[in-house]
């Protein structure tokens, strides 16, 4: 959370989650440089350092695939969310293993040109206009910067200084960014299919995210409001939110209001959390605070403050409760504004 | 000039350019209108590689938040909806460019029968 920034903010957790990832990574890329060699024969001998490159290059792509999978699990069951935690950690390592990948590749496809290594890159077919023996490098090279933007915007830092809208915007570029990938495998290696291994797993890789992003749109709940006068629109019945939970709703205006219910009161806030955007409403209250369910980032419901001496702020909203239904007026109050919560046993003897 | 050799020489005005805005943005702009980086020194040199990537949308950002025109709601209004369709559109692309490259594989389904060539005299 807020206050000063620091460079990583370590804990035990991330420690664990960055020596798990960095070991499988290592054991990978060995795994990798020890095999393959068994599968090449004498006709079709492969450099150690296209090994390299191709150690890299696969170990970059199989990680991208595990980043591009855990946000629609983490949206289907919760028992993924810690590896959503620390997830911006596993996209920087990817990048740097890209980085590793296209260092191999120029230092030997294209380190024996009277060119400089990018202008080689850059020039050695320009074959644009056809399908067939298409420059796949452009696409690996389009994935490569996206990553470096993604890595180098990935400081909590930008998610305050641009605003968890944009940053997110920004970050949808991870989807052309895996596209490009698999497009840089098509037309890339690919295209010599001497071993089907490669296209197995890229196969396999594909289907994994492409079925696991449609799964998750299309199961992803629309709870749109019931109704509506004026301002104010119905979410539904205290009943139907248990104790420290809460019922989220669409509003009209595209906004989603998170409803709280919490010892016998209730009180709305924005389901966006201020940090990444992450979904409040699924969130669990802890010593009093709603307790986001991405990065644990805490809000005083009555407020939506952050505790002392945190700074973050999320807009409030004003309930009514009438004949036990309650509403929720659209406009939201400016981040922090303190809110009476609603006291559920007065206002059924009021009723 | 080629084209590869115009690209590289934009980038590099680029990568110059995004230089010179990090200079200024991290030494006087940031403590201006980032509150949480006063007093935060050794998180500056990390943020160099995103302002020489980013420097127009830095600069857009940093122009937002000192003339006071930064909207404080417009930062819990997530692209949610916008979400679920790239989602859809992702999940329909991967495949179709898997396939596409697979088959337009030179030995692949759409090859051409093979014809014998006559020996040149």
């Amino acid at each position: 959370m807020s206050v000063t920034y620091v460079p990583v903010q370590w804990n035990r957790t991330k420690w664990i989650y960055d020596a798990v990832l960095g070991v499988m990574v290592f054991a990978y890329i060995g795994l990798f440089l020890h095999l393959a060699p068994a599968f090449q024969d004498v006709t079709r001998p492969v450099d150690t350092a296209i090994l390299r490159a191709r150690a890299l290059g696969t170990c970059a792509f199989l990680m991208l695939t595990v980043i591009l999978c855990i946000g629609p699990l983490a949206r289907l069951d919760r028992r993924f969310l810690p590896l959503l935690y620390n997830r911006r950690h596993f996209g920087v390592m990817t990048c740097f293993v890209a980085i590793g990948h296209a260092g191999f590749v120029l230092d030997w496809y294209f380190a024996f040109s009277p060119l400089p290594r990018w202008e080689a890159l850059l020039s050695a077919n320009t074959s644009y206009g056809q399908a067939l023996g298409f420059p796949f490098e452009i696409f690996g090279l389009f994935a490569l910067g996206t990553l470096m933007i993604l890595a180098a915007t990935s400081h909590d830092f930008w998610l305050s200084f641009l605003t968890a809208p944009v940053w997110k915007a920004l970050h949808y570029l991870i989807y052309p960014a895996y596209a490009a990938v698999v497009a840089h495998l098509a037309f890339g290696a690919l295209q010599d299919l001497q071993n089907p291994l490669l296209a197995m797993v890229t196969g396999l890789a594909a289907a994994l995210v492409s079925g696991l992003h449609l799964w998750a749109a299309l199961s992803e709940p629309q709870p749109r409001t019931t109704a509506r006068e004026a301002h104010w629109e119905r979410v539904g019945t205290p009943d139907e939110i248990a104790e420290g939970a809460a019922k989220i709703a669409l509003l009209t205006t595209g906004e989603r209001v998170a409803v709280f219910r919490h010892e016998g009161t209730l009180s709305a806030i924005s389901n966006a959390c201020a940090h990444q955007n992450g979904p409040l409403g699924e969130g669990r209250i802890v010593w009093g605070c709603v307790t986001c369910p991405w990065h644990g980032f805490q809000y005083t419901l009555r407020n939506g403050r952050s505790p002392d001496p945190f700074t973050e702020t999320v807009p409030t909203y004003m309930l009514r409760l009438e004949d036990g239904t309650i509403w929720v007026d659209n406009r939201p109050n400016p981040p922090g504004t303190d809110v009476e919560p609603i006291v559920l046993e007065d206002a059924h003897a009021h009723a | 000039m080629t084209t590869a050799q115009t690209l590289l020489l934009l980038a590099e005005i680029w990568v110059w350019t995004g230089l010179g805005v990090a200079l200024v943005f991290l030494t006087v702009g940031v403590d201006r209108v980032e509150p949480n980086i006063r007093r935060a020194f050794i998180v500056r040199p990390m943020l160099v590689p995103g302002v020489v990537l980013l420097w127009p949308l830095v600069v857009w950002r940093w122009v937002v938040l000192e003339t006071g025109r930064d909207r404080p709601l417009a930062r819990h209004r997530p692209p949610r909806r916008v979400h679920r369709w790239a989602w859809i559109v992702f999940a329909a692309l991967i495949p179709a460019i898997l396939v596409s490259g697979l088959i337009l594989r030179q030995d692949g389904p759409r090859e051409q029968a093979p014809v014998r060539l006559e020996a040149p005299r």
